[in-house]
């Protein structure tokens, strides 16, 4: 059982105040459900709308077919949205949305409180009885406002519609943002700089708020130069360090990616990808920047890119960047994008890892050299301060000390010690994740975002007996030949799903395992696939 | 005397002089050797780090002042210095020198300033004087120079000066001043360069530079005083402000993170849209 709802209204004029408060209480509730949004790049007005999906079991993308339920809090969204209502569907029309607008602004005197009673609306019409209802409240003030949504459901008829149950055990609410954040302070990230853009802004805004209460550091930047300056200052400092940005943003740091690939800087760049060329579609979704980043940095020196796929791989793989960075001296990636930005979705609490890793920080004496040639290729890392031991960092190419050199035998030894962290990265590749059933003819190749709309959509497919299975790369960079030998990929067919124009993922899995892929669904419109949509045209490819 | 020690400079550069008022510096210091940090960008100038004895991250063309920025932040105990040119402080990192003045951050900012490009041969810098011909500017270089300290004042930098490599002893004493007080303090050194400068020479400087007996005790005065050049050129301390208020760094770096620090994390209000 489940219930899609979608909100449509201007920009500031409370549909985001609805999803936010519809999903801190579905929390409350121990609902599992799935919410996004679409918006445009403005501050007020145009057309937004959000987008929940309310089930009985986990939840974790858009369903994509009709809507049990519009909510029109502006004129556009009836003629957009009422359409794609399912038949027997509810329709909130924008002359029912203003009159709870005005009882809320007659008995309350306050016009916001007719956010919280469409809340308390929507959980009536899934069933909710009113003293639970009430138990969501945060405040005497806002019971009244809930109650005032529930009697307008009761007056209408529409309480219990589409009863869904409560079935998660104790749900912990993340957006993908607030994931990455929260897995880069258990990876213990100690400082962040940045400079707002959209889609990653939140990340910072998160930073932000722990460092008013924590042991970590959010720097706002002039510039994303400035902020990934910073954060390899803080990093030779002596605290694992973050920047964070989208693909513009992210073409001003390519010097400091080189730069930690030539000083063996530990870092970790979160990207948060949006559709480019250029400003692009600020607000949108797209998975464009793949070859970008791979490819980021002048010069040669080894990297790893992660693009985890669910709440919980984010909060792990940032975990993980954090220690693969420290452990390396390399930079890390984490791509993510829009869509997983701004898509809310629950996890259980026992399942969040809660142990922050923490960077050693061994006190050495004056015979240290930073840049020690050692057979591994490691050197050992220490900071600033902390002994005798001098630590010299250099962008120029350097001796062991740290001092600048032209010399062209200790050059090669030196670029040969960075590259030769490579073939060690790729014995502690994260393995990619595999599901359905190994016999299966066809598999779907996916990453980052992709993951969950995916294993929906083949599931669905192999219910109906045409058998699919999807392997998602949350590791994409590098990839190794162990990652796929177990999945017999030779015999199936291989459909790769992206959200770019190019296939970029395709080509690196033709470049880097010669594994060719039989078609590429594509999409690059600013939105994200919706399971329907992916099993649609997964079907017509596959019956 | 200091052991004879080779570096990438031209015979007679001003940056050995300055080397040896830091080597100095840095040993009189009541500061431990192994606390001090020096930032450096690129340039012929921001080779300083490698010739003296101390911890030093000597990043890109620019970028002196980021990396020193982050260092701050994150080790507060550290003495924080960034070391660059004129090229790479003013031009490269125009962006970084203006906004890193805003951050009351307690950084020492030296600029080695020869009013030229010197490593990429002699290119017109932001400090080059209007009309001055050199490479890339043959008919002579078209923009105005560059007023650093009149900016460094105009933008709340506390603490401003302005010294000469051709005065070791002065030069010292403005830099120690510099480095022990608290907050971020700019000194611009006058620096010829031998090989690419023929008109901001030694003597040319030595015929002009007077110091300054106290820095001016109004902000506006100090901004006057920073803009004399030419006949007459001030060096020493340009504006002191002992009462700017520094900002408060947390100890992030000895102050461990806990189980409960991250779990207070959980469930956080959803922001997005941003």
């Amino acid at each position: 059982m489940e219930f899609n709802v979608l909100i449509g209204g201007e920009g500031g004029q409370g549909a985001f105040s609805v999803e936010m408060e519809l999903t801190e209480a579905l929390t409350r509730l121990n609902y599992h459900f799935f919410a996004t949004k679409h918006y445009m790049s403005r501050i007020r007005g145009g057309h937004n709308f959000h987008m929940i999906r309310v089930a009985d079991h986990p939840v974790h993308a858009l369903n994509g077919g009709k809507w049990e339920m519009v909510v029109a809090l502006d004129d556009e969204t009836e003629p957009l949205h009422k359409p794609d209502l399912r038949e027997g569907g509810l329709f909130l029309s924008r002359a029912m949305t203003k009159e709870i607008a005005d009882e809320g602004k007659k008995r309350f005197g306050e016009i916001r409180s007719a956010n919280t009673a469409l809340v308390g609306c929507v959980l009536a019409v899934i069933g909710v009885a009113p003293e639970k209802i009430a138990e969501t409240a945060e405040s005497g003030k806002k019971e009244g406002y809930l109650k005032m949504g529930y009697d307008f459901a009761a007056r209408w008829n529409i309480a219990g519609a589409f009863p869904v149950s409560a079935a998660a055990g104790c749900p912990v609410r993340f957006d993908g943002n607030q994931a990455l954040a929260f897995g880069a302070l258990l990876g213990g990230c100690r400082f962040v700089a940045g400079y707002p853009m959209t889609p990653a802004t939140s990340i910072l805004h998160y930073f932000s708020e722990a460092a008013r209460e924590l042991p970590v550091h959010f720097e706002q930047a002039e510039d994303e130069i400035a902020a990934i300056n910073m954060a390899l200052g803080a990093s030779y400092a002596g605290v694992r360090s973050m920047a964070a940005t989208s693909g513009g943003g992210f073409a001003l740091m390519q010097e400091g990616v080189s730069l930690a690939g030539m000083t063996e800087t530990p870092i970790v760049v979160a990207v948060a990808q949006r559709p480019g060329p250029a400003t692009g579609l600020p607000t949108r979704t797209e998975q464009g920047d793949l070859n970008f980043i791979l490819h980021a940095g002048h010069g040669e020196f080894p990297r790893v890119l992660f693009a985890p796929g669910s709440i919980l791989e984010t909060i792990e793989l940032a975990r993980r960047a954090f220690d693969l960075a420290d452990r390396f001296q390399i930079p890390v990636f984490l791509l993510t994008d829009q869509y997983f930005a701004d898509s809310v979705q629950v996890v259980e609490e026992e399942d969040i890892p809660l142990e922050p890793g923490a960077r050693e920080c061994p006190a050495l004496d004056a015979a240290y050299k930073r840049y020690r040639l050692t057979e591994d290729g490691i050197s050992p890392l220490t900071f600033p301060g902390l002994s005798d031991a001098r630590v010299k960092l250099d962008s120029d190419e350097h001796d062991e000390e740290g001092k600048i050199t032209e010399d062209p035998d200790l050059r090669k030894r030196m670029v040969d010690k960075r590259l030769g962290k490579i073939e060690r990265l790729k014995t502690e590749a994260v393995m990619p994740t595999f599901s359905g059933a190994l016999a299966s003819a066809a598999v779907i190749l996916c990453w980052g975002s992709n993951r969950l709309i995916a294993e929906e959509a083949g599931g669905r497919l192999t219910a109906e007996g045409i058998a699919v299975s999807v392997l998602h790369f949350g590791q994409v960079y590098p990839l190794t030949a162990a990652m796929v030998a177990p999945y017999r990929l030779e015999g199936k067919k291989r459909i790769c799903v992206e959200n770019n124009a190019t296939g970029q993922f395709a080509g690196l899995l033709k470049r880097e395992l010669g594994l060719a892929v039989d078609h590429s669904v594509l999409k690059y419109d600013g939105d994200c696939f919706t399971v329907e949509e992916l099993y649609q045209t997964l079907r017509s490819l596959l019956a | 005397m200091e052991p004879k020690i080779k570096t990438g400079w031209c015979p007679g550069c001003g940056n050995f002089a300055i080397r040896d008022v830091l080597e100095k510096v840095f040993r009189e210091l009541p500061v431990p050797r192994n606390k001090i940090v020096l930032t450096s960008g690129i340039g012929q100038a921001a080779k300083m780090p490698h010739y003296l004895d101390v911890n030093f991250f000597n990043g890109l063309h620019g970028r002196s002042l980021p990396p020193a920025v982050g260092i701050k932040l994150a080790r507060p105990d550290l003495t924080v210095i960034a070391y660059s040119g004129d090229g790479c402080m003013y031009g490269e990192g125009g962006n970084h020198f203006i906004h890193t003045l805003r951050r009351r951050l307690d950084i020492t900012i030296l600029v080695s300033e020869n009013r030229v490009y010197a490593l990429t041969k002699g290119q017109s810098s932001p400090t080059t004087g209007l009309a001055v011909k050199n490479d890339l500017t043959p008919g002579g270089n078209p923009n105005r120079p560059l007023n650093p300290l009149a900016l460094a004042v105009l933008m709340g930098a506390p603490f401003a000066a302005r010294g000469f490599a051709g005065d070791k002893e002065h030069l010292a004493a403005l830099i120690r001043e510099a480095i022990l007080f608290t907050g971020t303090a700019v000194v611009d050194i006058l620096q010829p360069c031998v090989s690419f400068n023929k008109i901001n020479t030694y003597a040319w400087y030595r015929e002009r530079v007077f110091k300054l007996e106290k820095p001016p005790s109004d902000r506006y005065e100090a901004i006057r005083t920073a803009e004399i050049w030419g006949e007459k050129i001030p060096i020493g301390v340009i504006w002191r402000d002992d009462a700017s208020p520094l900002r408060e760094i947390k100890n992030i770096f000895e102050t461990p993170l806990t189980r409960e620090d991250v779990a207070s994390r959980l469930n956080m209000r959803c922001v997005m849209m941003r």
